[in-house]
């Protein structure tokens, strides 16, 4: 073969060339990468390392595990434990029952009413936390005169102290998570839904499959990673469940309500107890990690079919 | 038969639905009727369904004790900001994530995106100390806004987006000697329209409506954001149930119009980037 | 005046899964200036990675890469005086048809003037005046397929890339397509480098093609050549349809044995096939070189084989009859009013002049100087 006789052309040097195909792109992605770095892998290591000291803004005292000692010793940790998992446990399956029934119905729907039903169904999730919990202070008024109370009164049943006594002050945070708004987890489920072939039904219609049969064989299956999305991420929403006990409890009466997120606030910007509080947030995140770490196992094994 | 049955299904899913709608409407419409209606005279709020007379009294008052204008400018600015930052900053990112070779791409971008998992919690306390004691940047806009300039979520989302755009319109612009930074700004950005309106939307939202951290680095009233501001103000008045309403009330409609312009947006926007299937 | 030339180039992917993965291998080639070089080959032989590396949207692994009289390897796509035109055309969506065709040269921070000049040449070559102002998605697939080829050509450039440009359209439009094409290389003068997997598309196109199968080239050469003399078996099967015949045979006293046939080899050929001898061979003949009994009138009739006809095509033009020999299903491509009934026996007429010959070891061609 003939060679070509080409003017050699001096190699850039080797940074050069590596600045210019790659400087571009290290640009682009420099300000996340600097904000990483600065604001979340310093304050994780540094709440690391916190997490063995006894605090002070001036001095630092090296305290070991004292700080996790004292968290496992104390009741209302683990009572604050309890009511989060109490919480999580009574509201995440539930909700995912409420949502997935919702969206079905809505998927039987004309689409000019489906439309209205997700909007209408969404539209509380614009609100803000604090301004759903003010409402629902309001609504849970323990006067006779209160909106659920006299609702109550309805069926001849007494007032009740809703938010004011321990027996009832979680059940409340729980029954408002019901009754709150569940629009996306719907739209995610009408998405799913509509992405299902027709073809499949219409195949198992000719089997003279049964209604349920073809719910249990295809819907169901066919909308899994939905549903353990709305798992996931509602388990992970709810252990750190804090603006309506802020708002509405204050963690009580008698730390009813206390949650482990509740909790952490408390340490840290009320007694000021940083040490601790960073304890005890490890431990929440240990939960979320390991919740996260088992949903990525699911979700891969069920992608790569 | 068959027939038969899905007539039944979708009369009983119509009525479900209706009664649904209502009980999930109800408390905002009861917000909203209850700030009209002055209650400050009785212990408890007590508003009526169907109103017999108005009154804007309860605005009157809580516009009057509070810093509530300055509160909305606040909540606006930083909304504002922090939209304008995350769309470009995470667009950006997510542009070179998903298209753009260079040594690192994957295993950085996966750092990132493990650290998700990490609850606020853990971080809040470290940053708190950052800002207000070693930045000295307590009651401050910097400080609400410097944490969320741009969030790893947001970059997924952005990534995932940019993933579904052509290559070769890239491919095509580099040949038409388009500089890096211009195939980004004239080709990437103009033809992510629609990623890029839902991304704004829901920032804008989020931030709207965030409490925490502009709880812990505000002090003074006049920093606050509306959020913030609602809840001091519930805490000072907390008898005043006319005028939270109406409080919670300005807090919200910004938002509810904003659902109301937007709602396509709003509702297709949920599965951008959500699981796929 | 603007060769392209390969020298030991190789491109190597790496991925997470696969590992590395060889999509180029040790490619060497020369097209000369204002040549049309088509690459063929089936989807993923690397094809389309070649043309990137000459656009410089790739680097090469590897060995160097010359367009004119410059070693390009460090060059950016934008300096190497080439333009390329995409399989899915790549048309800005947000722009107008005139903005796209400009959007190059502004870049180049032309002239106003010019580029009005340029872009008015162009749109009138290839009919796209009345489409100037509308966006891409006013426009059909064909006329998309025109302004990509248009915000080539306002480029002037030295070099042409074209990476499968005709496939997103309907089968009568690409045969116009592919006349305009040809007559466009004419007038432009331009070197061209051109790829498709269709190989009809490479012999209506190519001054040359290069035929290129799991990342290694198998034969470059003109369509005729290429069509007479494949270099492999590869390349044998590939150019020309329906597909060439292979046959099992042993070559035995100057005579080619094949199931049902005996075929005496001409002195030349038998020659050339001394040292295969005893041994097996591979034998291909077209379908088209295969002739029913009573139309061969253009060959000699003295080799012929008896096959029993299992299947039969009317095209109308032509009758493709399929048999087995062997193990092997064969075709052949006869006149429309062959006589040949299902199931049973038929005698062709080999045109014993178009025999080609391979070695089932190497699957290369045996050269018969
Ligand atoms: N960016 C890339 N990363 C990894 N593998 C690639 C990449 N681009 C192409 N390949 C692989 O290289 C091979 C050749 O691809 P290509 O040149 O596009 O083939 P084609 O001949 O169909 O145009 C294919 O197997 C393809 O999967
Ligand atoms: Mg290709």
């Amino acid at each position: 073969m003939q060679l070509a006789t080409a003017k050699p052309k001096p190699t850039p040097p080797a940074y050069r060339r590596f600045l210019r195909d790659y400087g571009w792109a290290y640009l682009f992605i420099l300000a996340p990468v600097l904000l990483f770095l600065v604001f979340t892998l310093y304050p994780v290591i540094s709440a690391f390392i916190m997490s063995f000291q006894k605090y002070n803004i001036m001095k630092s005292k090296w305290i070991g595990f004292d700080n996790y000692t004292y968290m496992f010793q104390d009741d209302i940790f683990w009572k604050s434990i309890k009511n989060t998992v109490i919480f999580t446990l009574a509201t995440v399956p539930i909700n995912i029952i409420i949502t997935f029934i919702l969206a079905f119905f809505i998927f039987q729907m004309k689409s000019r009413w489906q439309t209205f039903f997700k909007a209408t169904l969404y539209l509380p999730s614009v609100a803000s936390g604090v301004t759903i919990s003010l409402v629902w202070l309001a609504m849970f008024d323990p006067t006779s005169s209160g909106l659920l109370n006299t609702f109550l009164g309805w069926f001849g049943i007494d007032p009740v102290i809703w938010l004011g006594q321990s027996k009832t002050a979680l059940f409340s945070l729980i029954l408002m998570s019901y009754l709150g708004s569940h629009g996306s987890g719907i739209i995610l489920y009408l998405a799913a839904m509509g992405g299902i072939p027709k073809s499949l039904y219409e195949a198992a219609d000719i089997d003279h499959a049964s209604g349920w049969t073809q719910f249990t064989k295809i819907t169901w299956p066919l909308l899994k990673p939905t549903t353990l999305y709305l798992l996931v991420t509602g388990v992970i929403t709810s252990f750190q469940v804090f603006i309506s006990v802020y708002m509405m409890t204050q963690g009580g009466p008698n730390f009813a309500t206390t949650t482990i997120a509740y909790l952490i606030y408390e340490s840290a910007f009320v007694f000021y107890d940083f040490g601790l509080a960073s304890a005890q947030s490890f431990v929440l995140a240990a939960f979320i990690i390991i919740v996260s770490v088992v949903q990525f196992k699911f979700f891969s094994s069920d992608v790569e079919y | 038969m068959q027939q038969k049955s899905k007539v039944v299904l979708v009369g009983v899913a119509t009525f479900v639905l209706l009664i649904w709608a209502l009980i999930t409407i109800i408390p905002l419409y009861w917000m909203i009727i209850g700030s009209f209606q002055d209650s400050a005279a009785s212990a408890s709020f007590n508003p009526r369904f169907i109103p017999d007379s108005w009154s804007i009294a309860p605005y009157e008052r809580f516009f009057n004790k509070t810093n509530a204008f300055r509160w909305l400018f606040n909540s606006l600015f930083v909304s504002g900001v922090l939209t304008v930052t995350n769309v470009f900053l995470a667009s950006l990112a997510g542009y070179a994530f998903a298209k753009l070779k260079f040594p690192g791409n994957k295993s950085v971008f996966w750092i990132l995106l493990s650290t998700m998992m990490i609850p606020s919690q853990v971080t809040l306390i470290p940053l708190y100390v950052l800002i207000i004691n070693i930045f000295s940047l307590g009651d401050t806009y910097t400080a609400i806004i410097l944490p969320s300039l741009v969030t790893v979520g947001n970059i997924f989302l952005m990534k995932q987006y940019m993933s579904s755009l052509p290559t070769s319109l890239i491919h095509a612009a580099r040949i038409d000697a388009c500089s890096e930074f211009g195939i980004f700004y004239k080709i990437i950005l103009p033809i992510a329209k629609p990623g890029l309106a839902v991304l704004a939307i829901f920032t804008f939202v989020a931030q709207w409506n965030e409490f925490f951290w502009p709880l812990l680095v505000t002090r003074s009233s006049s920093m606050r954001t509306i959020q913030v501001g609602l809840a001091s103000f519930k805490f000072a008045e907390s008898t005043d149930y006319g005028a939270i309403m109406a409080g919670a009330t300005v807090g919200a409609l910004p938002m509810i119009i904003l659902f109301f312009a937007l709602q396509k947006y709003f509702l297709q926007g949920i599965t951008v980037g959500a699981v796929k299937g | 005046m603007a060769r392209v030339v390969f020298n030991n180039v190789r491109k190597e992917f790496v991925d997470e899964k696969k590992g590395t993965f060889t999509a180029v291998e040790n490619s060497e080639f020369v097209i000369e200036d204002k040549e049309f070089v088509v690459f063929v080959g089936p989807s993923g032989c690397g094809k389309t990675t070649s043309l990137r590396m000459i656009a410089g949207l790739e680097r090469q692994t590897s060995g160097d890469i010359i367009i004119g009289d410059r070693i390009v390897n460090d060059l950016h796509p934008k300096d190497r005086d080439i333009a390329m035109v995409f399989q899915d055309y790549a048309l800005y969506p947000h722009m107008t048809i005139r903005e796209n065709l400009s959007f190059g040269l502004k870049n180049l921070k032309k002239s106003k003037a010019e580029i009005e000049q340029q872009v008015k040449q162009a749109s009138s070559i290839l009919g796209l005046d009345e489409l100037l102002e509308r966006k891409p998605r006013e426009l059909s697939g064909g006329q998309r397929q025109r302004v990509a080829v248009g915000r080539a050509i306002v480029r002037n450039p030295q070099v042409f890339l074209f990476d499968e440009p005709l496939s997103n359209l309907d089968a009568k439009l690409r045969i116009q397509m592919r006349v305009e094409l040809a007559e466009l290389h004419k007038r432009l003068g331009a070197t061209i480098v051109y790829v498709t997997h269709d190989q009809v598309e490479a012999m209506t196109l190519g001054e040359r093609i290069v035929v290129m199968s799991n990342g290694i080239i198998q034969q470059i050469a003109p369509p005729t050549e290429l069509y007479n003399k494949p270099n492999n078996m590869f390349v044998a099967g590939f150019i020309g349809s329906p597909a060439m015949n292979f046959m099992d045979a042993t070559i035995e006293n100057g005579k080619a044995f094949v199931e049902g046939a005996q075929i005496a080899l001409p002195q030349a050929v038998a020659d050339g096939l001394k040292s295969y001898e005893g041994k097996k061979i591979i034998v291909g003949i077209r379908p088209e070189h295969l002739y029913g009994e009573e139309f061969a009138h253009t060959v000699s009739k003295e080799h012929t084989m008896d096959v029993t006809v299992q299947v039969i095509e009317n095209l109308g033009a032509d009758n493709l009859l399929y048999f087995k020999v062997g193990s092997r299903m064969v075709t052949a491509r006869v006149h429309p009013e062959t006589i040949a009934r299902l199931g049973e026996r038929k005698r062709l007429v080999i045109d014993i002049s178009k025999l080609h010959f391979f070695d089932p070891e190497t699957t290369q061609r045996i050269a018969l100087s």
